[in-house]
């Protein structure tokens, strides 16, 4: 299996305070891959330094067998890689089909051309994550799960071909995180190869196919779920039961 | 040799001043996210009250200063308990465009109360100086100058020491911080806004002494006061001083060296550039 | 016949106004006039402040420029008028792609600041130059025409209309409201968000600029301290912020009304116009802060309570 993005030895320094350091892995093509840990060790910071929010201080981002580390956030959005924001950030001032026609407009390659065809775009993806009712409504009176729903409509009008996902099942209900779960998975059988970052375990366990857990910036465990989350329990004793 | 000294006294003195004439507004800005623009439209007003505390009232003005301050205070606390208050959570320019409306509602009645006429403060002691190595200080400048860092560094105590500051500063932080100190935001808010606008006053209550007061001082000063507290950065009143200061010395030997026409060339002009550079001032935080 | 009135109303008043001239009294045309150019300004300032959400203090540095360059141009060089306009037009792009590339980096409050801060640089630095005339200004050659004048102030916010209509509804105008809207989302969604801002911004700077020229030979006088007036640019802000930012209409609806309304209030109350111009300022930012479209829309629905509930939305 190929890999679609490849990081070696990235390290983000704020002032003083290091946030990731010296993280390497890889996302196959297709694959899902989970990344967990408690809360400042690093996964936004990750997610940021990918989509290009945030310049890494040292290391390597190869996107489909590209250096992307100083390319500027469009630029790599263009090359389709998309991501969601953990704090939503729905345009409030347009209406829910506008906001994913965003997407749509500009996105993957340059997205469409015309606003008809990217509305048009817009709505499909809507229709996908099961929002399409609420499309002409405002992005501000969306609710807590919608929200969600909106900000994942968003990133996929983008066609991308690695998506981001930063906890896009915080604060949903056991029905909604069952819903998110399966839109995931259909974006999966699109072809989209997804890193998700989530505080759910068990939601995260059934989704991804490989799991990596951060610590204090640094990589602490890779493989197969059910065995990185057996490791976990051993390194929860070890540092003394934070939760992971 | 003594040219350059004289030239550095001055900018000293009238950094001093600048200094205390941005403080309210760093502190306004910084702890309420408003940008004042009718800033100046208080300087004028501090100055006018002095100037009639001292010409009706005959108090000395360095002793009227605390009064008129007061008065400034309670027009402050007014406008942001019951105008600033109502709109503090819309967009961002709309406070600008507030103030502005403040301001030029200030200004016009001003022109109407106290005339366009050119007024100064003029204490029996305006005209006396002294020597320092060399170079001629007039008592009134440097009054005005302890005056300001006196007021200025009792800010800063303030706002570390008391309770009230402190919760002042934490409001800076997060809006609810206020309730942690048993503190009603909306009075908060009035209190802080309040104590921008008298600190306005007192810069320009000296103001008035050195130089000439009418009603269309104050737009200017808003702008210089910008400049300063952007130098200095919006989170700590002794980075004010620091910009204050250097805008001061900035002016003078501009004035000396290039020609006083370019004085507000190099002031914005730095302005500008600390912006671009580092948006946070000189001495504040980064981000 | 509704669907089709928003297609033939804006036709209508165009050709009405520009009919105007031929009917009117001498006064009403330099009403007109300024009233046009007012327009223009505000409208220009849309571009960059309600579309972009960029609040410029330094469009009144593109007016002085536009001012100053067909000045120069025509009492300088003897260069025509047009030529002028030209001349300022083009040295408004320079300014808004040099400057606007580094000023354009900052957020809110501090874009603001450091337009405001250039716009006084830019007046100091003009009336130390010889050829600008220093501090007496320039004389402009005298030209009767008022109709010339008014029509082509009319002719020019037309166009700038027109650019914000195809704003309102093309790509581009979709990825400067998704950096108003929020421009880290706007960045990660594929948007080019410094070489969009920086095109709005010369966008703004040309109509602002064209603008000044017409004003500046219709005057026949120019002098730094008006041309980079802040007050200017506060006003343009006022009338679209009046009318309703980010509206294809709202700033033109903002500046007739209010310069109506000033001028109404000059006649009568000439000494406590500018105190009530300050006041309506005041009231209306508190109770209608999205402008007049947004209160046309929705007045009908919710009556007085439309007041209420923008002051219960945004007070403290």
């Amino acid at each position: 299996m190929g890999a679609i993005l490849e990081v070696k030895g990235l390290t983000k320094r704020f002032s003083g305070l290091v946030a990731v350091n010296n993280v390497s892995f890889r996302v196959g093509e297709g694959e899902i891959l989970g990344l967990i840990g408690p809360n400042g060790a690093g996964k936004t910071t990750i997610v940021s330094l990918i989509s290009g929010t945030l310049r890494p201080t040292s290391g390597v981002l190869r996107f489909a067998g590209r250096e992307i580390q100083t390319l500027p956030a469009f630029r790599r959005a263009q090359l389709s890689i998309g991501r969601t924001f953990q704090v939503m950030k729905p345009f409030p001032g347009l209406s829910v089909v506008d906001n994913v026609a965003v997407g749509a407009l500009f996105g993957s390659g340059g997205g469409h051309s015309d606003l008809s065809g990217a509305r048009e775009a817009a709505r499909h993806w809507l229709d996908f994550v099961g929002l399409a009712h609420r499309a002409d409504q405002h992005a501000d009176s969306l609710g807590g799960p919608d929200r969600k729903r909106l900000e994942l409509a968003k990133a996929l009008a983008m066609k991308p071909k690695l998506l981001l996902l930063d906890e896009v099942m915080a604060g949903l209900n056991l029905v909604e995180i069952d819903e998110v779960i399966e839109v995931v998975k259909k974006v999966r059988a699109e072809g989209i190869s997804i890193l998700v970052i989530e505080h759910v375990m068990k939601a995260i366990q059934r989704l991804s196919d490989r799991l990596m857990v951060l610590h204090h910036g640094e990589k602490i465990a890779e493989g197969h779920p059910d065995e990185v989350l057996n490791d976990i329990h051993v390194i929860e004793a070890y540092l003394g039961r934070r939760r992971v | 040799m003594d040219l350059i000294w004289q030239i550095f006294l001055n900018g000293i003195f009238l950094g001093g001043l600048y200094a205390l004439m941005a403080l309210g507004l760093a502190l306004v800005w910084g702890v309420l996210n408003i940008v004042n623009l009718a800033h100046g439209a208080f300087i004028m007003l501090g100055a006018y009250a002095c100037y009639y505390l001292y010409t009706g009232g005959h108090i000395d003005p360095f002793l009227a200063l605390p009064l008129a301050m007061l008065i400034i205070f309670a027009l402050g606390y007014l406008i942001q308990r019951f105008v600033l208050n109502l709109i503090v959570r819309s967009a961002m320019f709309t406070t600008l465009l507030i103030t502005f409306g403040i301001d030029v509602v200030l200004t016009y009645m001003a022109q109407i109360i106290f005339t366009a006429d050119f007024k100064t403060i003029n204490p029996p002691y305006a005209g006396s100086n002294f020597q320092l190595f060399g170079a001629t200080v007039p008592y009134v400048q440097m009054f005005t100058f302890v005056v300001a860092l006196a007021v200025t560094v009792g800010l800063s105590v303030f706002l570390r020491r008391a309770r009230l500051g402190r919760a002042i500063r934490a409001t800076a932080q997060n809006l609810t911080a206020a309730r942690l100190y048993g503190v009603n935001p909306r009075t908060l808010y009035a209190i802080t806004f309040a104590l921008g606008a008298a600190l306005a006053g007192g810069a320009g209550g000296l103001y008035g002494m050195v130089s000439q007061i009418n009603p269309y001082i104050g737009a200017p000063l808003t702008a210089k006061s910008f400049a300063i507290a952007i130098i200095g950065g919006l989170d700590n009143p002794l980075g004010v001083i620091v910009g204050g200061l250097f805008l001061g010395l900035v002016e003078s030997f501009t004035a000396l060296y290039i020609g006083p026409t370019y004085t507000s060339v190099a002031s914005f002009g730095i302005l500008v550039l600390v912006l671009i550079i580092r948006p946070t001032g000189i001495l504040g935080r980064t981000a | 016949m509704r669907k089709a009135l928003p297609w033939i109303l804006p036709p209508l008043v165009v050709v009405i106004l520009a009919a105007l001239p031929w009917f009117a009294s001498p006064t009403i045309i330099q009403f007109g006039i300024s009233t046009l150019i007012l327009a223009t300004l505000s409208q220009s300032w849309n571009i960059i402040g309600g579309y972009t959400g960029y609040a410029s203090f330094g469009n009144s540095v593109f007016y002085g420029l536009g001012i100053y360059g067909t000045a120069v141009a025509m009492v300088q060089f003897g260069l025509p008028f047009w030529v002028g306009m030209l001349v300022g037009g083009l040295l408004s792009v320079v300014f808004a792609v040099l400057l606007g590339l580094p000023v354009l980096r900052l957020r809110g409050h501090y874009f603001a600041i450091a337009t405001l801060a250039l716009a006084q640089v830019m007046s100091a630095i003009v009336s130390n130059v010889q050829v600008a005339g220093g501090n007496q200004g320039l004389v402009l050659p005298l030209f009767r025409g008022d109709k010339m004048f008014y029509e082509l102030a009319l002719g020019l916010l037309v166009l700038a209309t027109l650019t914000v209509f195809w704003l309102s509804r093309s790509r581009f105008g979709f990825g400067l409201i998704s950096i108003r809207e929020d421009e880290d989302a706007a960045a990660v969604m594929g948007v080019n968000t410094t070489y969009y801002k920086v095109i709005a911004f010369a966008l703004s700077g040309v109509f602002t600029a064209l603008a000044g020229g017409i004003h500046a030979y219709w005057i026949t006088f120019v002098e730094p301290e008006s041309a980079f007036d802040i007050t200017l640019n506060v006003k343009m802000i006022i009338m679209a912020v009046f009318g309703g930012p980010g509206s294809v209409f709202g700033p033109i609806v903002g500046a007739f009304v209010l310069q109506s309304v000033s001028e109404i209030l000059a006649t009568k109350i000439s000494s406590l116009a500018g105190l009530f111009f300050g006041l309506v300022i005041v009231v209306a930012v508190v109770f209608m802060p999205k402008g007049l479209i947004d209160l046309r829309k929705r007045i009908g629905r919710l009556g007085w309570r439309y007041f209420t509930r923008n002051v219960k939305e945004n007070r403290l």
